[in-house]
């Protein structure tokens, strides 16, 4: 059933409140996944979400629901009344009139990737048979899956403000672990995309079998400093942190290790990262969820600090303009970002490396919800990847540490590759980059 | 929620395709929550949440769907849909389900319902306040309480329609300390499934706001943790975090029955040090983590998983516990209907052993103390895990010497349990949010301080010295 949004609008006029927006999420979803050749388990789902928001009396209210009826609007209003009569903050509240422009854009082809669910199955045995015969030492198809999923995101306001968006897209995942003697490894890989014609299997496997394979005969280096090579993934990850720190709300509160840094150079020169949300592809997003038009802007060029990310509270706090990056469900809009680009170096990551005698290349970081402040910048992680000797890869490391900081880790560049690669799960495009001595735990 | 005849026929109509198991979950939540910053209320959030969670199995098939539209026209439409992924002769056809009310564990004195807003806030400003004026070198602090309200109604072939009522509560408290460019932030979080008297009662906010302000404040002067093996003393309650990351997610039916993980097959082997035991259960009245009946409608249960370091019993679902030849043991258990359940932890904890933690510091020439411990992650198949410590110290010569930051600690489950060589008898449980297959669910960990020999500590304090 659909909210009768007139009706909501007419009653939150009526309830005196003094603006109204509701924020609609609709997606369906289809998954399956195998277990030694045979359906294991499939899904079929369809889910719907409704954020209203209103200002009464000078405050925020919100509710969120995932099932709407007839009582809806009154449910909705009554509870957006509740919610924003307990608020005491006085911090500036808005329902948002409407960027002058919007860059809306077609991307993909909005197919139907939950048809032909057959054709996927035997694609996804053909992947089992393909990962076993890959390699003797891979030991067992821990799970291979598909997933397509359709999402239709709206937003309207009291102010007559209507955008939407639309995404479908299809994903293949498979995890393997590959046995030696006694040592297990696990090896994993997802790829995701709009395009039908993108996923190539003979890829996909070799990508999934590869990292099982590679970490096999992994040891624990010494204790000490060395000089760090950062896969794609990884700087993506430690970057996503620093990101974060970027939001307003934290450098307006002093939690931020950014604040007071705007247009100040504190990290290397080597480093530019610019977030472009209309960027074509999977994480396209041309208004953030106040309503504000996405933009492409520098974070961090060549160092220097470009801007903070905005919602349109703290833009207000600080006499400037939102972003675009407002984003979240409930009273209060938090910052985020959308697809971010790490610029890349001139160097192949081979040439990177060939300069390090001896040295770690990590490939990936662990334990990232207790092992990183976002706030200090200090982290310690649980790592994997290589031992770097006379410049080239060597045997593998597992159940080692590294513990560094942010600002130090980005700020001590030497070197950025031009290796650039798509870090879906941080909607990055990150080459690898070589960023001087950190402490690796170990033996 | 539907009455029992509507779950009788749309349960027979999933069954016409060959599933020999069909269960209707049904879930109604309303949660709430409310956050306090400098003395004021900064943010409120109310949700209200329906929807319905369909399963069939066949064998060793299983197909989910959910939806919002909670009625029987389109609940037997999602049936229907699912059913098609079969192609057998109908094997089961149920003519009855007995209704029952899921025995209440837990005793709710005053419910989250009939509490004004306006009391939890004036409860929550005591403690921001406590947290705001500590030093003046707290920079940030937060205050805040979520309460969730859940109907549940599962109606499944087992012949048995169960409705279920549970109320639960969690605060929490986060103050962000900064000099000198240092910056550091604490956070406790205690929880419980009651209604607000356990708060009232059980929990002084301005104490435990003084104990969460006091940390982070000594975290702020701490030097960086130096990194290398050595061994390590893990503190009580929040400590729990060690055992269920390296043994408790590798227990789970989940990877056990498909051989997948480093602990399949291994019932009756001694697989940890002799003087631990360990136990799941998921019947402690209140206790965050316990729940009256699991996600298939079976008794949730107090289960010994190890017993004088010999594992003793795995957590089982009934669909994994298929590939064992198993019954599930109450251990299956989902976020909300849009997850399919499976096995998962509930209050899991290592026994109270002899030592006194005194004594067991004492017995420490060189060593970490990690006296709380933040999240931690693992890795089922290789049994890889780490944890982060929120608050540790170095020993040396028998005693709790200078407090040190950023330490992490890694190992594998296997090798570190046949290293527990000291158990304290000062065993506490501790409330967090587990994170897995089926969702976010809320579980307690627990141990008393124990201290395992040797473990790989990261950190960017240098080598030990």
């Amino acid at each position: 059933m659909k909210l009768n949004e007139k009706k909501f609008f007419e009653l939150a006029k009526l309830n005196d409140l003094q603006g109204a927006d509701l924020t609609a999420s609709e997606s369906s979803s289809l998954s399956v996944s195998l277990f030694h050749g045979e359906i294991d388990s499939f899904t079929n789902n369809s889910s719907y979400e409704l954020v209203a928001r209103g200002i009464y009396k000078g405050k925020m209210g919100a509710v969120s629901v995932d099932n709407v009826d007839k009582d809806s609007p009154d449910y909705l209003v009554k509870e957006i009344i509740r919610s924003a009569s307990i608020i005491e903050s006085n911090d500036p509240v808005f329902i948002f009139k409407g960027s002058e422009k919007y860059h809306k854009k077609r991307v993909g082809n909005n197919a139907d990737f939950s048809e032909n669910i057959q054709k996927k199955v035997g694609i996804l045995k053909k992947i089992e048979q393909k990962l076993l015969a890959y390699d003797k030492r891979i030991n067992e198809v821990i799970s291979v899956g598909y997933d397509s999923s359709s999402h239709v995101y709206r937003k309207t306001n009291s102010y007559g403000l209507k955008l939407s968006q639309k995404m479908s897209t299809y994903a293949y995942i498979a995890q393997v672990s590959a046995k030696q003697g006694d040592e297990i490894r696990t090896g994993f890989h997802v790829f995701v995309s709009y395009d039908e014609n993108e996923f190539n299997i003979d890829e996909f496997v070799k990508k999934v079998a590869e990292d099982a394979l590679e970490k096999l005969g992994s040891v624990q280096c010494k204790s000490k400093k060395y000089p760090v090579v950062l896969n794609p993934e990884c700087v993506a990850t430690l970057l996503s942190f620093l990101i974060s720190s970027l939001d307003a709300e934290e450098v307006q509160k002093h939690t931020s290790l950014l604040e007071g840094k705007l247009n100040q150079e504190v990290l290397s020169k080597k480093l530019t990262v610019i977030e472009n949300p209309l960027t074509k592809n999977i994480f396209f997003r041309y208004f953030d969820d106040e309503g504000v038009a996405t933009e492409k802007k520098y974070l961090f060029k060549k160092g220097v600090v470009s801007t903070y990310l905005y919602t349109l509270q703290t833009a207000a706090i600080d006499n400037v303009n939102p972003t675009g990056n407002g984003y979240g469900s409930g009273t209060k809009a938090k910052a985020d970002v959308g697809f971010i680009e790490v610029k890349g170096g001139k160097k192949s990551e081979e040439e990177m490396i060939s300069s390090i005698k001896e040295g770690v290349y990590l490939t990936e970081l662990q334990g990232l919800h207790s092992g990183v402040n976002a706030q200090s910048g200090n982290f310690s992680l649980q790592c994997a990847g290589f031992m770097i000797r006379d410049g080239k890869k060597a045997e593998p490391l597992a159940l080692i540490t590294v513990a560094d900081n942010l600002i130090n880790v980005f700020r001590n560049i030497k070197c950025v590759a031009n290796n650039n690669k798509l870090v879906i799960s941080n909607q990055m495009s990150c080459p690898s980059i070589y960023v001087g001595k950190l402490s690796i735990g170990g033996k | 929620m539907i009455n029992k005849n509507q779950a009788i026929r749309i349960l027979n109509s999933g069954l016409k395709t060959g599933a020999d198991y069909a269960e209707i979950y049904i879930e109604e939540k309303d949660t709430f929550s409310v956050t306090i910053e400098n003395g004021k209320v900064e943010s409120s959030g109310i949700r209200h949440s329906y929807g319905a969670g369909i399963r069939l199995l066949n064998k060793l098939q299983s197909v989910y769907g959910h939806t919002n539209e909670v009625n029987e026209k389109s609940l037997t439409k999602l049936i229907e849909n699912l059913s098609a992924s079969f192609n057998e002769k109908q094997c089961l056809k149920i003519d009855n389900l007995t209704t029952k009310k899921a025995k209440n564990l837990s005793t709710v004195k005053q419910s989250f319902s009939n509490t004004e807003d306006n009391n939890i806030i004036e409860y929550l400003k005591k403690g921001e306040k406590v947290l705001r004026e500590y030093d003046k070198r707290v920079v940030r602090t937060q205050a805040s309480l979520s309460y969730s309200i859940t109907k549940v109604q599962i109606a499944s072939t087992k012949g048995t329609n169960f409705l279920d009522y549970k109320e639960r509560g969690r605060c929490g408290l986060m103050c962000v300390a900064a000099d000198q460019g240092k910056i550091e932030t604490g956070f406790e979080g205690p929880g419980s499934s009651s209604g607000f008297e356990y708060f009232l009662n059980n929990i002084d906010i301005e104490k435990l706001a003084k104990r969460t302000a006091s940390k982070t404040i000594m975290m702020l002067e701490a030097k960086e943790c130096p990194s290398g093996k050595m061994p390590v003393i893990i503190g009580n309650g929040f400590g729990g975090t060690l055992f269920h990351e390296a043994c408790g997610h590798p227990l789970e039916a989940s990877s056990v029955s498909k051989n997948l993980s480093v602990f399949s097959g291994k019932i009756g082997q001694q697989i940890a040090s002799p003087i631990l035991s360990a136990i799941d259960d998921g019947t402690i009245a209140n206790e965050w983590g316990s729940n009256n009946i699991d996600d298939e409608g079976n008794k949730t249960e107090k289960t010994l998983l190890i017993e004088n370091g010999i594992l003793r019993d795995y957590l089982i679902d009934d669909f994994n516990g298929r590939r064992m030849g198993r019954k599930g043991n109450g251990a299956s258990r989902r976020q909300s209907y849009k997850y399919e359940p499976t096995s998962r932890m509930s209050n899991t904890y290592i026994c109270a052993g002899k030592s006194t933690p005194e004594e067991i510091i004492k017995a420490t020439k060189f060593g970490l103390y990690a006296k709380s411990l933040e999240g931690g992650q693992v890795n089922p198949v290789t049994g890889e895990f780490n944890f982060g410590c929120s608050e540790a110290y170095l020993i040396r010569d028998g005693k709790i010497c200078e407090p040190v930051r950023g330490a992490s600690v890694i190992g594998t489950g296997q090798d570190i349990l046949m290293k527990i060589d000291m158990i304290g008898n000062d065993l506490k449980l501790a409330q967090g949010m587990c994170g897995a297959a089926s969702g976010f669910i809320p579980v307690d960990v627990g141990q008393p301080t124990i201290r395992v020999s040797e473990m790989t500590v990261g950190g960017n304090g240098g080598e030990i010295k």
